[in-house]
């Protein structure tokens, strides 16, 4: 048999770090919609992502990249990006986060994913959850379907 | 990656990065141990193996950072696979006996097992077909011991049952066999 699907490979990868961030959401779109608004992370990432200004990723379709985010306040990080139809992994030196996803009838089951790097921040992780976890997925469900409404 | 690498010795540094929080370091030794997860977790939950390998993984790497030596992973990741498999098992399984037609059919699981998994394949669907027919039970020790290569004592251990206990049920799990060999 095949491995997980993207979305059940997201759910071990968030168990494993603890993610404060963590939910699923079916969209009422289809999956080539929802993921081609998700994969276009250089100029989606800013819209669905509050704290990222800027998102610049080397051209190509390379399944490994190095992208450099700038966040709200200008600084910039660099990130590493893993990119596949229904799976995206992205890792600075301070966050992860990543994101799933598989068709679901006509629909989208989509998962989001979100975590410091435990080294720096650990202990904030759950207060975290508590306060704007759930808030901030569905923030980014909200932004994903707003984003693909426009294509 | 070296052919010759062990699989313990390809883990280890994942494992360290791992447990230091890298999600990418995460994703490649869940790339690396699923297919060992899946491996056990077949042949002991047939009707269930995708929950069964998802409540592994998720087992895994939900207590990743309390494993100490990550050369001993894959050691613990049969660990913690085999009480998920048996738990999900347990859940589902209609305990119903062997039907001897079927067992004679599939008289050879124990040669046949043992070769696949020494060239690291998939169990035959007449193999599977025989466990899935099994008691949990049975099917657990025939797998650690068949597959795994496991001795009684560490099945013990690992089962968290007396010895005298595995061997029993060693027993009565081939006893089904040697009565489909005489018919």
């Amino acid at each position: 048999m095949n491995g997980p699907d993207p979305i059940a490979r997201l759910r071990v990868v968030a168990a494993g770090l603890r993610a404060p961030v963590y939910a699923e959401r079916r969209l009422d779109l289809p999956f080539d919609l929802v993921w081609a608004v998700v994969a276009d992370l250089e100029r989606e990432l800013p819209h669905l992502i509050p704290f990222v200004r800027e998102f610049r990723v080397p051209a190509g379709d390379s399944e490994r990249k190095r992208a450099t985010a700038v966040d709200a306040l200008g600084v910039r990080g660099p990130f590493e990006v893993r990119l596949a139809p229904g799976w995206c992994l992205m890792q600075s030196r301070l966050v992860t986060m990543g994101m799933a996803a598989v068709p679901d009838g006509t629909g989208t089951r989509l998962a989001v994913c979100g975590a410091v790097r435990p080294a720096l921040l650990g202990p904030v992780q759950r207060g975290y959850r508590r306060l704007l976890g759930e808030r901030r997925a569905r923030a980014f469900f909200r932004a994903v379907e707003r984003r693909a409404a426009l294509r | 990656m070296d052919d010759d690498a062990r699989p313990w010795d390809v883990a280890a540094p994942l494992v360290r990065a791992a447990q230091r929080g890298d999600a990418l370091a995460m994703d490649d030794l869940l790339g690396l141990v699923t297919p060992y997860v899946t491996r056990l977790c077949a042949p002991i939950a047939p009707a269930d193996t995708a929950d069964a390998v998802q409540e592994s993984l998720l087992a895994v790497f939900r207590g990743l950072r309390g494993l100490r030596d990550p050369l001993a992973f894959y050691g613990w990741v049969r660990a913690v696979t085999v009480r998920e498999a048996v738990r999900v098992a347990r859940r589902t399984a209609g305990e119903t006996p062997a039907d001897p037609e079927q067992i004679t059919r599939l008289r050879d699981l124990l040669p046949a097992a043992a070769e696949a998994a020494g060239a690291g394949t998939e169990l035959t669907t007449e193999v599977r077909d025989l466990l899935a027919r099994l008691p949990v039970r049975h099917r657990t020790v025939l797998v650690l011991r068949d597959l795994e290569g496991l001795d009684e004592r560490t099945m013990a251990e690992l089962l968290d049952i007396p010895e005298g206990t595995v061997k029993s049920r060693l027993s009565r799990a081939r006893s089904s066999f040697r009565k489909a060999w005489t018919r």
